[in-house]
């Protein structure tokens, strides 16, 4: 009953283990677009890259605590579209633009609360629930909007699109705000640990009292809470809300999750790791586009990195089990 | 036996399953500060009861009283309040987290000033002070995935003591810790005792239930029978009322003239299990006996390919297989119908003929069409000859009783040419009648010269049914009987570990 046979963890390897594989990626990308095209280092550029991540981060934050309970929310992309034209119909029928993008977000909560009461409550299959979710609420975005763009011509609307503060964007320092609060919500509160332990092991949350219905209802919340946020600057990027803007999001969202490292076996994984994984999406993107690849092949080389890392990770982690299922049992 | 310092009292426990009575009319006290164990056979009916204790499930009927008030716990968090805390079975710990925050999973001290923000510091200093307080050495803040499976245990062993816990509920606690751990863990409960703290402690292993308990409990078949003093009762008495029932006609076997060897192990070694050499002859029932975790079903998964072989090898109708897989040993002749006939014997949801043709497809139809004429007089066969319990062989293997199910299973394997059977808790869930169809069954393979190695918890089959009989006990072979020495007395004897031959 010695320490011995733990493996030594000091701080540094600890910190350097718990950095995702994704960031050296990310690194990697960095430094072969900068070799390739200089001028995707330059200032201008990266200030782009990190606008354009912002809306797809902030939907990645729901989306990373729904997989850290190893399920998924399939109604992120039809949330966003759904808030974004429920915002802009208001605003273009005399609503002010808080309450306006109020009722936005309310979409967004009621839409995650149904998700989580379905699956939590009534134990409904998660991927069913959500896709149903997913096609009421492209649906009704599509109801709302009456099948059009909206316009919404609002220059506070517009200005959290495409303001700045200094040199920064404003979306930037929302997403940072965001990540920042949500963080510190996942490590060092009560409602983070209990994510935590659900994901890791349902069995063992519940048997040491955990109140699991309630907090899958809460993930789901926050998923539809944050898919609302995202819509609402998606739209006031162009002072316009499309119904199916967000349409494309779902896959950028679990991708970003996943190739974070977020594991789909749950408890495993976390916002850093969605950080790293929006930012590999994004900066890949934009490098293809400096070196002006269609962005119909894009999508496409984004699917064959989603795959490339899934293989590894599934292969590694196989390895990794049986290695340690064999020491255990040979010294236990 | 009522007493007046009784901290947990229950009368009339009864809990139904689906199927099945788990508990009846059960009832019995706890005293302040002594340690009841629960001794009972494999399905007693033991884990049920300290899962209603500790809120895990309701109970149907009958009353608990704790510490003098009649209690109804809705949730393990009902009961943790309350002062009851279980130690499970099976680990039930997160292995990416790390020890102290396994300790403190769902009740984590929080930062008074800052509700619901989590102050890790303290439950590290507080970890650290229950585990040196306790005599575990572990660092709060190692991941428990790095831990051994007997650190892991010592963990669970915390979790549950650092409650202010006045029932403290240990089910098997020792199954996989070494000597030292063990002898630490006396030393804790020892301590609990002292402090009032009564415990309630689950164990197979005679040696243990001598030094740790007051009185013993015995269950059987989800009835309470008996209690006993630890210090004055002898293990045979124990043994004779766990085991109990009379055994009536259940069993008829004609012994004949074993044939060859038809399976044979190596220094057979895989996980939980080391150096076997068992084998089987042709018409022979050969059983492995043991508790449950000693190893029985892990050897004959690893003999159907389902968990690697660490090292040796076994001999199948002649040939030498080191890294076996389900289709060659089916190939070879060799069947294998599992413990959970429901997930992995056969598919509920399609009828009962084409789980009777499915594994043997390509005999029945080698221009791979199903003639639909053929499956039916196939099926309508083995339903003939099985006795199959169902209207028709159309019906959903589902909707038939759990003994038609395994009769199902048994008819598909037969289907085929295999000529060695392993059959892993062939009557588990099955009422009597059809247990003795089952009986029936075995008997009737072995006489046409099949080779059978079959795993049964229940010592009365085992007894009854087997030509020879291997027990297991912690993952070694410890004891081949021929059927002349056969008593389920000895085998548990054998299964049971002993004081002199554990060494950590």
């Amino acid at each position: 009953m010695h320490d011995a046979s733990i493996p030594r963890r000091n701080l540094l390897f600890r910190i350097v283990s718990e950095i995702p594989g994704v960031t050296y990626g990310v690194v990697f990308l960095a430094i072969l677009f900068s070799i390739i095209r200089p001028r995707f280092m330059s200032v201008n550029n990266m200030l782009l890259i990190a606008r354009h991540s912002s809306v797809l981060l902030v939907a990645s934050i729901g989306m990373t605590m729904v997989i850290l309970v190893s399920q998924i929310d399939l109604s992120v992309g039809s949330v966003m579209s759904l808030s974004g034209v429920v915002a802009a119909y208001a605003i273009r029928n005399g609503m002010d633009l808080v309450p306006a993008m109020a009722l936005g977000i309310v979409c967004g909560l009621v839409t995650g609360a149904l998700n989580g009461v379905m699956v939590a409550v009534f134990k409904f299959d998660y991927w069913i629930a959500t896709f149903g979710t997913m096609g009421i609420g492209a649906g009704m975005a599509l109801v709302v909007a009456n099948g059009e763009t909206l316009a919404v011509g609002s220059a506070g609307f517009g200005w959290i699109g495409n303001g700045r503060i200094g040199r920064i964007y404003i979306l930037t320092y929302l997403a940072v705000i965001f990540l920042t609060v949500m963080w510190f919500v996942l490590k060092k509160t009560r409602f983070g640990y209990n994510i935590y332990s659900i994901g890791g092991s349902e069995q063992a949350a519940r048997l040491s009292g955990l109140n699991v219905v309630r907090n899958r209802i809460y993930v789901y919340m926050c998923s539809g809470f944050f898919s609302a946020v995202a819509g609402l600057m998606l739209a006031s990027m162009g002072n316009s809300a499309s119904p199916i803007a967000g349409a494309d999001y779902s896959f950028d969202v679990i991708a970003a999750v996943i190739i974070g490292g977020t594991s789909f076996d749950g408890g495993r994984g976390g916002l850093f790791g969605t950080v790293m994984g929006t930012l590999l999406v994004r900066i890949l993107a934009s490098g293809l586009n400096l070196m002006n690849i269609l962005p119909t092949w894009q999508k496409a080389i984004i699917g064959i990195v989603i795959v490339a890392i899934l293989v590894a990770d599934v292969l590694g982690e196989k390895r990794k089990r049986r290695r340690d299922m064999m020491r255990r049992y040979r010294d236990g | 036996m009522t007493s007046d310092n009784a901290i947990l009292k229950m009368t009339g426990i009864t809990k139904r399953f689906p199927g099945t009575l788990a508990l009846h009319n059960v009832g019995f006290d706890v005293r302040e500060g002594e340690v009841v164990v629960l001794l009972g056979e494999n399905g007693a009916g033991k884990s049920t009861l300290v899962k209603i204790i500790s809120g895990v499930y309701t109970r149907d009927e009958g009353e608990i009283i704790f510490n003098g008030e009649p209690v109804d716990f809705e949730g393990v968090q009902q009961a943790q309040q309350a002062g009851i805390s279980i130690i499970h079975q099976e680990l039930n710990l997160l292995p990416e987290r790390t020890i102290a925050q396994n300790i403190f999973v769902g009740r984590e001290p929080t930062i008074p000033w800052l509700p619901g923000v989590i102050d890790y510091r303290k439950m590290v200093t507080d970890s650290k002070a229950i585990l040196a307080d306790l005599g575990v050495d572990l660092a709060p803040d190692a991941l428990v995935k790095d831990l051994s499976i007997a650190q892991q245990q010592m963990v669970e062993v915390v979790k549950a003591l650092s409650n202010r816990t006045k029932l403290l509920i240990m089910d098997e606690p020792t199954s996989s810790l070494t000597k030292r751990e063990i002898d630490k863990l006396f030393e804790i409960i020892e301590r609990f005792k002292r402090n009032k703290t009564s415990i309630i402690y689950i164990s197979h292993r005679m040696d243990e239930i001598k030094i740790v308990g007051d009185r013993a409990v015995i269950m059987r078949d989800g009835e309470y029978i008996d209690t006993l003093d630890v210090k004055a009762m002898s293990m045979d008495e124990a043994v004779s009322k766990m085991v109990g029932r009379t055994i009536t006609r259940l069993y008829e076997r004609h012994y004949n003239q074993p044939g060859e060897e038809v399976f044979v192990t190596r220094n057979l070694t895989g996980i939980r299990f080391r150096n076997v050499n068992i084998n089987v002859r042709a018409g022979e029932i050969v059983s492995l006996a043991g508790l449950v975790g000693a190893g029985r079903t892990e050897v004959a998964k690893a003999v159907f390919g389902y968990d690697p072989i660490l090292s040796g090898s076994f001999e199948l109708f002649g040939q030498t297989i080191k890294s076996p897989s389900p289709d060659r040993c089916v190939r070879l002749g060799m069947a294998f119908l599992p413990e959970d006939r429901k997930a992995e014997g056969v598919i509920l949801k399609m009828p009962v003929k084409e789980n009777l043709v499915s594994a043997c497809l390509s005999k029945l139809f080698p221009n791979g069409i199903i003639n639909s004429a053929i499956e039916r007089r196939h099926s309508e066969r083995f339903r003939r000859e099985l006795k199959i319990v169902t209207p028709s062989v159309d019906k959903l293997v589902g909707e038939l009783s759990g003994g038609n199910q395994q009769k199902v299973v048994v008819g598909k394997w037969l289907s085929t040419d295999c000529r060695f059977f392993i059959f892993d808790e062939p009557t588990r869930g099955i009422d009597v009648g059809a247990k003795a169809e089952i009986y029936h069954l075995l008997d009737a393979l072995a006489a046409k010269g099949a080779a059978i190695l079959m795993i049964s918890s229940e010592l009365n089959e085992v007894v009854g049914l087997s030509d020879r009989v291997y027990v297991m006990r912690e993952g070694d072979v410890v004891k081949e009987f021929p059927r002349l020495e056969l008593s389920q007395e000895a085998i548990i004897s054998f299964a049971i570990a002993k004081e002199d031959d554990r060494n950590a």
